[in-house]
C-alpha cells in the first residue's frame, strides 16, 4: 500500500510548503500537459528530473521515494503490457523503438504520478481547501474532495487489516474458481462497509460539532496572498510550458534509437 | 444567523466522503492492468453502486463524479482534456444511474456499469483508437478494449451487490 504514502501530508516548513497552492496546482497542470505532449524518452526524462529540486527543497525525499516505489510496480506493468501488445501488433518482432516506446509510456506514468504526489506532499489539506474556496469552487465539493483524498490511506489500512483477520480465521482468498473467489470476498466486504459507515457517522458528528455549514458565507483567519516565491514559480511554469510547446511544434524530438 | 441551505445533510456528505475513499482504496487491489488504463479490480465500483442504491440517483451521480476526480488524481491516464472529462467524472458519474433502480438492485448495477462502459467507449473511439491502433476499426477496438475489463468488473459488481442485498447489508444504519 506504499503508493498511498504520496497522499499523506507531513507538517514541515520549507520554501515549497509555503508556496501558494494555486500556483503549485498550475505548475502541476503545466507538467501534466507537457508530459502528455511527448512520447519520447528524452523530454520525459527531463520533466522527471525537473521535479528533483522541488523534492529536495521541500525535504520530503523519503516519502517521495516510497510513493515512487509504489508507482514503479504499476509502471512495470504498463511497460510489460506495452511490450507484449507491440510484439503482437508489429508481427512478432521487437525493435529498439518498441522497447523505447514502452519505457517512455511507463516514464510518462511516473511523471504524472510524481507531479501529483509532490503537490500533495507539500500542500496541507487546510491550504488546499482554502485555495479551492478562494477559486469559488462550492465548499461542499472542495471539502468532500480533500477529505476523501486524505481518507484513502486510512481505509486502505483498514481493508488490509480485515483481510488479514479473515485470512487468520481460515478464509481462502487465492483459491477456487471465479465465482468462489467472489463469494469468499463477501466476508471481507461486509465488515469493511459496516466499518466505513461507522466511520462516516463519526465524521458527520465531528463535522456537526464544528458547526459545519452553519453560516452562509465562510470566513477564514488566513487569506491567501501571492508572494515573491509564487511569482517565481509562475514564471517557471510559463517557461516550462512555453519551451515544451515550442519543442513540440518546431523541433522534431529524436528518440534514443535514432541518436545511437 | 441565516441557516445555510445545504445540498446534502452532513450525514450524507460524510457517507459520500467515506465511500469515495473506500472505493479508491479498493481500486488499488487489482488483478490486471491494461496498457492504456482500465483494470479489473476487487470490486472497486461496489461502494459507489452501493451508495447510489442506498441514497438514490442524485447523490449517486455526485459521488461517482467525485470518485472520478479522485481517481484522476491517484491514477492519471490523461491524453487530452476532453478525454479526461469523459474517462473520469462522466464515466464514474454514470455509476450513479444505478440509483434510479432502487427496487431492482442487480438491474441498477447493470445500468450503472453499462453507462460507465458507454463513456469509456466514446472516449476510446474518439481519442484512443487513432492514437494506439490506427489500423483497426475504432469501434471494434474501443468496444473490445473496454469490454475486456468492464465485463469482468460488471460480473463481479452484480454478484457482490446481489449477495449484499440478500444479506440485507444495503440499508444498515440508514
Amino acid at each position: 500500500m506504499s503508493i498511498f504514502d504520496g497522499l499523506k501530508f507531513r507538517k514541515v516548513h520549507s520554501p515549497i510548503h509555503n508556496l501558494d497552492p494555486r500556483m503549485k496546482f498550475i505548475y502541476v497542470i503545466a507538467l501534466f500537459v507537457s508530459a502528455i505532449l511527448f512520447g519520447q524518452i528524452i523530454p520525459l526524462l527531463a520533466l522527471f528530473v525537473l521535479q528533483l529540486p522541488f523534492v529536495l527543497l521541500a525535504r520530503v525525499q523519503r516519502q517521495w521515494l516510497r510513493s515512487l516505489r509504489g508507482a514503479a510496480f504499476l509502471a512495470v506493468f504498463i511497460f510489460v503490457i506495452n511490450v507484449v501488445t507491440r510484439f503482437f501488433y508489429s508481427g512478432y518482432v521487437l525493435t529498439g523503438a518498441d522497447w523505447e516506446y514502452s519505457t517512455a509510456m511507463s516514464l510518462r506514468f511516473m511523471v504524472l504520478v510524481e507531479s501529483f504526489s509532490v503537490f500533495f506532499l507539500t500542500t496541507s489539506p487546510d491550504h488546499l481547501g482554502l485555495a479551492l474556496e478562494q477559486t469559488r469552487v462550492p465548499y461542499e465539493f472542495s471539502f468532500a474532495f480533500t477529505t476523501a483524498v486524505r481518507f484513502v490511506p486510512v481505509l486502505a489500512e483498514e481493508a488490509q487489516t480485515i483481510m488479514d483477520a479473515q485470512k487468520a480465521r481460515g478464509l481462502e482468498m487465492e483459491k477456487g474458481n471465479f465465482m468462489k473467489r467472489i463469494r469468499n470476498y463477501i466476508p471481507v466486504l461486509i465488515p469493511l462497509i459496516v466499518s466505513a459507515i461507522r466511520r462516516s457517522l463519526e465524521l458527520a458528528e465531528a463535522m456537526e460539532s464544528r458547526a459545519w455549514g452553519a453560516t452562509k458565507k465562510r470566513t477564514n483567519l488566513y487569506a491567501l496572498k501571492l508572494h515573491r516565491g509564487d511569482f517565481a514559480l509562475l514564471a517557471l511554469t510559463v517557461g516550462i510550458l512555453a519551451v515544451s510547446i515550442y519543442v513540440y511544434l518546431f523541433i522534431p524530438v529524436p528518440t534514443l534509437v535514432q541518436l545511437l | 444567523m441565516a441557516k445555510f441551505r445545504k445540498a446534502f445533510s452532513t450525514k450524507i456528505l460524510a457517507e459520500i466522503i467515506t465511500f469515495v475513499a473506500l472505493a479508491t482504496a479498493l481500486s488499488f487491489v487489482t488483478f490486471t492492468i491494461l496498457p492504456q488504463g482500465g483494470s479489473v479490480t476487487a470490486g472497486s465500483m461496489v461502494p459507489i453502486l452501493w451508495l447510489s442504491l442506498r441514497r438514490g440517483a442524485k447523490i449517486g451521480l455526485f459521488t461517482g463524479a467525485l470518485y472520478g476526480v479522485v481517481q484522476l488524481v491517484v491514477m492519471p491516464y490523461a491524453y487530452n482534456p476532453a478525454q479526461v472529462l469523459f474517462d473520469y467524472p462522466f464515466a464514474f458519474g454514470c455509476l450513479g444511474l444505478a440509483g434510479f433502480f432502487k427496487k431492482w438492485p442487480t438491474f441498477g448495477v447493470v445500468v450503472g456499469t453499462t453507462g460507465r462502459f458507454v463513456m469509456h467507449f466514446i472516449s476510446g473511439v474518439v481519442w484512443f483508437a487513432p492514437m494506439f491502433a490506427p489500423d483497426l476499426d475504432p469501434f471494434v477496438y474501443s468496444a473490445g478494449y473496454n469490454a475486456s475489463y468492464m465485463l469482468p468488473e460488471m460480473v463481479i459488481s452484480v454478484v457482490i451487490i446481489y449477495l449484499l442485498q440478500k444479506s440485507k447489508a444495503l440499508n444498515i444504519y440508514l
